[in-house]
């Protein structure tokens, strides 16, 4: 399965530099990445608190502005794009699991997935329609469509935003500790849907986590430390992510 | 304790601050005012004998301090409540190693009583020196008469200390949210806040529906008198003050409704949806937000409804007394200006109260607004969403002040002049146009105004340190 001349990039980030602050005080959260983001496949980023890997995502995402180097997501170079052109990239090509709050809390389960749709100003086609219909009931929402995000468990949510984030068939998905806040039974099915997503529909994620049992479902693992990547493997169990995570500390 | 950086709580308490201010200033002006007007009165060898004029001047000073007091207290209270909630994790983590909630309430109140005594000091000066000067101008213009005016009348002490111990219960009300937070949510997950609870409160609310029927019911009592006799309009008074009592008790039962049917009216965009639903998020405070100009602009359009009629009614007698024509005629027009004016005080407070609020609530929803962001909501969207809620608050104020004000002039003129020609006549309402579009443009104005500051910080917002977990 892993073989990379099937796997076009869906996303690229090539000499990639973030730092923050004042130039006698810098913080350099990224220092040089280069990283491609298979098509069609779940890529887990993984790397210790501190390691750049949200900073990654959110600009690979559009959230964020690089200091230097160049992003590409599908064949479009989204490097100097202003606020305005990356807010309707978001809208349309990105979709996003957090960790926590990832719904409009004065908008019920139908509201929240078909809202990226709505700020676009149209209701979604008869064929994406269906297609929400296809998540809605493989992600067990039939039932919740009425409901306020407070109504729902931890679980729920995350199902809810994960049907939001593949609503619009997005070339990448960004999921960022989509289990963070679950205990391990929840965030389990909610890796394993993730998985199911990439397996079934072809769709392409790249997940933040610092977690090894996470990791294990994806495809491939990206490893992270002091903002350069430090590895680079297929699919792996969680002890043997684990074990690399502890030689990573100890080399530190 | 934990202290928040002063500069913090100032900035918090800014609006409370001013609401504090404008209310005691505006107390000690027309407690002074009407204390050098007396001086005059009593100068004057006509009018000097008679004290009515005097108590009547007194009595109507005492009446729109009372009614801007009032208003500034509800406008206080809603942002005591609101700073509250933005402080839950705060007070959560207080209450875990070990606060009381009673402590906690109490904290809050003392700043209150801070908050009222900064701003009633403020009022006093302002007020005094306020007064001086206008009679200074009245003497050197010539309108007032060049004898020894008392700088500062014993009287203003009223307002200042209702202003302090209002603010006080204010906050004190505010604060019973405090009651409320639980140390758990100190440590649980980042979540938003719930929705406010609709506290069930069947004493309050059976009170305000009788009030209501009651008042009502006395009005068209009044209504129904005031066909064979001009002393219906007595009856009516007090049916007017009973029923629109009840109204304003009742506020949490009527502004939520009226909000959704105007949020309505903007259409199923998601921009537009967020915003009717932002507008009802939380029913007690928007109802708080609200009510005060609800109360300013119906009192306003009542006098304006009434002096209307009046007027017609006039102009239909004119034909046998001319001359009285003229002289109701200035007078019915300088009284609607004057006490537009003083209504008007009472409606800039409770503006103060909107414009705060919503900055508050932008505040308090960063994340959201962060997540909004990250999803693909531009930065003119978010702009118009908060414009949007601005105008819903307003229109929605502004359309139940003046259905309600028309009402009231109508029946308080129907009171008074359904005998007048003899005969048990029903008078059509004037509705004083004129009127009604000042109130109009000055709405659009403040709906303008209130979404300035809030959507500017909120367009500012970057989605990453939005949603970034605290």
């Amino acid at each position: 399965m892993d073989n990379s001349a099937q796997h076009s990039a869906v996303a690229r980030v090539s000499g990639l530099r973030k730092s923050y602050g004042p130039a006698d005080n810098r913080v350099i959260a990224l220092d040089g990445v280069d990283l491609d983001i298979r098509a069609g496949q779940f890529t887990a980023i993984m790397g210790p608190s501190g390691s750049g890997k949200s900073t990654l995502m959110h600009i690979m995402a559009g959230l964020d502005q690089a200091t230097e180097g160049r992003v590409q997501l599908g064949d479009q170079d989204i490097t100097a794009l202003d606020d305005g052109q990356l807010t309707i990239l978001r809208r349309r090509r990105v979709g996003f699991v957090f960790q926590a709050f990832n719904l409009v809390p004065t908008l019920d389960v139908a509201a929240n997935i078909r809202l990226p749709f709505e700020l676009d100003g149209r209701r979604p086609t008869n064929e994406e329609q269906s297609w929400i219909d296809v998540l809605v009931s493989t992600l067990g929402l039939a039932s919740r469509l009425g409901h306020r995000p407070h109504e729902l468990s931890g679980g729920q949510q995350q199902r809810v935003a994960i049907a939001r984030a593949l609503a619009t068939r997005p070339a990448l998905l960004f999921a960022d500790e989509p289990t963070g806040n679950l205990d391990s039974r929840t965030g389990r099915s909610v890796l394993a849907l993730l998985a199911a997503a990439s397996t079934e529909y072809g769709q392409s994620i790249a997940m933040v986590t610092h977690d090894p049992i996470a990791a294990s479902y994806a495809d491939r693992i990206v490893f992270l430390a002091d903002g350069r990547v430090v590895d680079d493997r297929p699919r792996s169990s969680a002890e043997q992510i684990s074990a690399l995570m502890l030689g990573m500390e100890r080399a530190a | 304790m934990s202290r928040v950086t002063p500069g913090a709580r100032g900035r918090e308490h800014r609006a409370s601050i001013l609401v504090a201010t404008l209310s005691s200033s505006f107390g000690v002006l027309l407690l002074t005012v009407t204390g050098i007007l007396d001086t005059v009165i009593r100068a004057d060898d006509v009018t000097g004998t008679s004290g009515t004029v005097a108590a009547l001047l007194a009595v109507t000073a005492v009446v729109f301090v009372a009614l801007a007091i009032y208003i500034g207290a509800v406008v206080t209270a809603n942002t005591f409540s609101t700073i509250v909630a933005g402080r839950t994790r705060t007070i959560a983590l207080l209450r875990l190693i070990g606060s009381t909630a009673r402590a906690q309430r109490r904290a809050v109140a003392r700043e209150g009583v801070v908050v009222g005594l900064v701003g009633s000091a403020a009022g006093l000066a302002i007020g005094v020196a306020g007064a001086f000067a206008l009679a200074r101008v009245g003497v050197a213009t010539g309108t007032l008469p060049d004898i020894a005016y008392p700088v500062v009348e014993p009287s203003v002490a009223l307002p200042v200390v209702a202003v302090v111990l209002t603010t006080w219960l204010a906050s004190w009300i505010g604060a019973r949210r405090v009651l409320s937070v639980t140390p758990m949510q100190a440590i649980g997950g980042a979540q938003e806040l719930t929705q406010e609870e609709a506290t069930a409160r069947p004493i309050r609310n059976v009170a305000a529906i009788v009030l209501f029927i009651l008042g009502v019911l006395l009005l068209l009592g009044g209504v129904g008198i005031g066909l064979v006799s001009p002393l219906g309009v007595l009856v009516g008074i007090v049916g007017g003050i009973v029923s629109f009592s009840g109204l304003v008790l009742g506020a949490h039962l009527v502004m939520p409704p009226a909000l959704r049917l105007i949020g309505r009216l903007f259409g199923s965009s998601a921009t537009a949806r967020l915003a009717a639903e932002n507008a009802v998020r939380y029913p007690e405070r928007s109802s708080r937000t609200t009510i005060g100009l609800v109360i300013g602009v119906t009192l306003i359009t009542m006098f304006a409804v009434a002096a209307a009629n009046f007027q017609q009614v006039v102009l239909a007698m004119r034909e046998s007394q001319p001359e009285t024509y003229e002289a109701t005629q200035a007078v019915i027009g300088t009284t609607v200006a004057v006490f537009s004016a003083l209504i008007g005080l009472s409606a800039l407070i409770a503006a103060v109260g909107m414009v705060n609020n919503l900055s508050l609530s932008v505040l308090q929803r960063t994340r959201e607004l962060g997540l909004l962001r990250a999803l693909g909501f531009s930065s003119g969207q978010v702009r118009r969403m908060i414009v949007l809620e601005a105008a819903q608050l307003t229109i929605a104020a502004v359309a139940v002040g003046l259905v309600l004000g028309v009402f009231y002039g109508w029946a308080g003129a129907q009171a008074m002049f359904g005998s007048i020609t003899g005969s048990p006549t029903i008078i059509a309402p004037a509705v004083p146009w004129l009127v009604v579009a000042v109130i109009v443009v000055l709405a659009a104005a403040l709906t303008a105004v209130a979404s300035v500051a809030p959507s500017r910080r909120a367009t500012r917002i970057s989605p990453v340190a939005a949603l970034a977990v605290d």
